[in-house]
């Protein structure tokens, strides 16, 4: 089984491929767009949850940093939250201008809280959780998305 | 492991990096201007003192200013390490560096010693306060990966770099220029592009270009060794250069082929990658991977000719390093508008995209590279300086422009408050 960093950072992969492929979809009609934001909206929400419902607290617990590098990343998931939803809006009132503007904010967003996570929370996460790290991979690839 | 660094109360203040991007432009300005009012026949002449002025005023008051400034943002979060006492080490570094590279163009130009004992305090200071901050914040990273090897070997270079610029100016304060300068130039000016910034553009590229494009990853031959084999290069290079110069040539390939390598890896990775978006800074990163390209090639093809060619060498690797460091800024200034604005909690504030005017983004891109073929083309065409040089200007205007627009609208923000709005933030109520 793979170790939670190599999960987690795979699952980013997975989620940069989709917001690829959505963001061609746009350039070409911006409607047609939609099914792929969503899905992209539908992952990235599966991956914070993995994250805020299993793997932080997890840490938080072993490590008992509870306002430390876990709050912030959750603070910037509220953000990208924000700004996938606004998407969507942007979709819907089919403004190209403004959906790839809030997409550029969004991957830079996302791009450097991925390079945060994958190298430094990532790593200090399996050395802290390498013993229950089966576990919690399985419990995150289990997960039903609330 | 440094995990203060992921924490926005502890990141570096916006005020850090942004004195040295809005300066920078300004200094490109100023280079512009200088090459205006010089003739072709002075410029082609490296070791004219015209010449070594114009080079610093971008070496140091254009690329330096925005990689340093860079640094205090990118060590956070590529590297997880913060630079101590950040806002202090980069106010006081800042006006040092200002002062020190005023100071020294002017005393170059009118061979005022005084001039030159500030910029050599200046400069040296600054310079030495800001590498040091960053070497101190590195020593904490504990995950050494392929862009913090790269980032910790630039500033080694740029460590001597600086003591050798130090050396040569002191030179001209004590004016005692012997052949024993010509040479401390030639590593210096050498390890400047190489050790120092191609070094620093390769190891950030390694994670910047698959995370904002969705390229292909670099291969881990490439991660683990195109930073060790460029640096062995330039020592194998600097110590035939000092002792045995007719075989310079060696050590010239060596490097040349290794970054020639990283350019064509560049352009290819770009090619593939999954995001189809194509702004200006996708095209600053493929002129880029031309200019390094054409300057390697004519790096060592001038070793031929004399190095009748070497300042056309200094234009295309130059070019190489300014577009970088240009697409760079386009991302790197509105996003921290952005970050730090939304952090605070404004919520209803522009996207990236509508903080730089695209259009005067693309205008700039155009001009800046127009007169960077111009200023090649000078070397037969010499009228085609003035008009090159006029170009260079206004696409640094126009850069000046798009870097301050940001910055505006962070303090407008900031000063009448339109949205402000924690809620987004606050914890979920059980």
């Amino acid at each position: 089984m793979s170790t939670i960093k190599e999960f987690l950072s795979a699952d980013h992969s997975k989620c940069d491929g989709i917001f690829a492929n959505m963001e061609e979809k746009a350039g070409e009609s911006l409607l047609s767009a939609r099914e792929l934001c969503e899905e992209f909206k539908s992952q990235t929400e599966k991956h914070f949850q993995m994250e805020e419902r299993v793997m932080f607290l997890e840490f938080e617990n072993k490590t008992g940093m509870t306002q430390g590098p876990t709050a912030m990343m959750r603070q910037e998931h509220t953000q990208m939250r924000a700004l996938m939803s606004q998407m969507l809006e942007a979709i819907d009132a089919d403004n190209k201008d403004k959906f790839f503007g809030l997409s550029e904010t969004l991957m830079i967003l996302l791009q450097q809280h991925n390079m945060k996570e994958e190298q430094m929370l990532y790593p200090m996460a399996q050395q802290h959780l390498a013993a229950d790290s089966d576990r919690i991979v399985s419990m995150m690839e289990s997960l039903i998305v609330e | 492991m440094e995990l203060t660094g992921l924490s926005t109360e502890q990141a570096p203040p916006i005020t850090a990096p942004v004195r040295f991007f809005v300066t920078a432009p300004l200094f490109g300005i100023l280079a512009g201007l200088l090459i205006f009012f010089t003739d072709a026949p002075t410029l082609m002449n490296r070791y004219s003192i015209e010449s070594i002025i114009i080079t610093h005023a971008l070496t140091i008051g254009f690329l330096s200013f925005i990689m340093l400034g860079s640094m205090t943002q990118m060590l956070p979060v590529l590297a997880g390490a913060k630079m101590p006492k950040v806002e202090l080490v980069t106010k006081y570094s800042y006006i040092l560096m200002v002062v020190g590279v005023i100071s020294m163009l002017l005393g170059l130009y009118t061979s005022n010693r005084l001039l030159n004992i500030i910029a050599f305090i200046g400069l040296g200071s600054g310079f030495l306060t800001m590498l040091i901050a960053t070497a101190l914040s590195l020593k904490t990273v504990s995950n050494f990966n392929a862009t913090v090897k790269g980032i910790s070997t630039s500033i080694v270079f740029a460590f001597f770099v600086v003591l050798m610029g130090l050396y040569l100016l002191y030179s001209y304060i004590s004016d005692d220029i012997d052949s024993t300068h010509m040479i401390v130039a030639n590593i210096h000016s050498v390890w400047a592009v190489f050790g120092f910034a191609v070094i620093l553009i390769i190891g950030v590229a390694f994670q910047v270009l698959p995370m904002f494009y969705v390229a292909p990853k670099f291969k881990a031959f490439c991660k683990k060794r195109v930073v060790w084999l460029i640096s062995i290069g330039l020592v194998i290079w600097m110590f035939l250069s000092a002792f045995y110069e007719e075989y310079t040539l060696a050590g010239k390939l060596w490097i040349a082929v290794f970054v020639w390598a990283f350019a064509t890896t560049v352009w290819l990775k770009l090619s593939r990658r999954r995001r189809p978006i194509s702004d200006v800074t996708v095209w600053y990163w493929r002129s880029a991977s031309v200019f390094l390209t054409l300057g390697s090639f004519l790096w060592i093809f001038d070793e031929y000719f004399k190095h009748e060619y070497i300042v056309m060498v200094a234009i295309l690797i130059g070019g190489f390093i300014l577009s970088i460091v240009i697409g760079m800024l386009y991302k790197i200034v509105p996003f921290l508008v952005w970050f730090h604005l939304n952090g605070m909690g404004y919520m209803s504030i522009p996207t990236i995209n509508e903080m730089i005017n695209k259009r005067v983004a693309q205008i700039q891109f155009i001009l800046f590279i127009a007169s960077l073929i111009g200023f090649i083309f000078s070397f037969y065409m010499q009228n085609l300086l003035q008009v090159s040089a006029i170009s260079f200007i206004i696409s640094m205007v126009l850069l000046e422009y798009n870097v301050i627009s940001p910055v505006l609208i962070y303090m407008k923000t900031k000063k009448t408050k339109p949205d402000f709005d924690m809620s987004m933030f606050e914890a979920p109520k059980e």
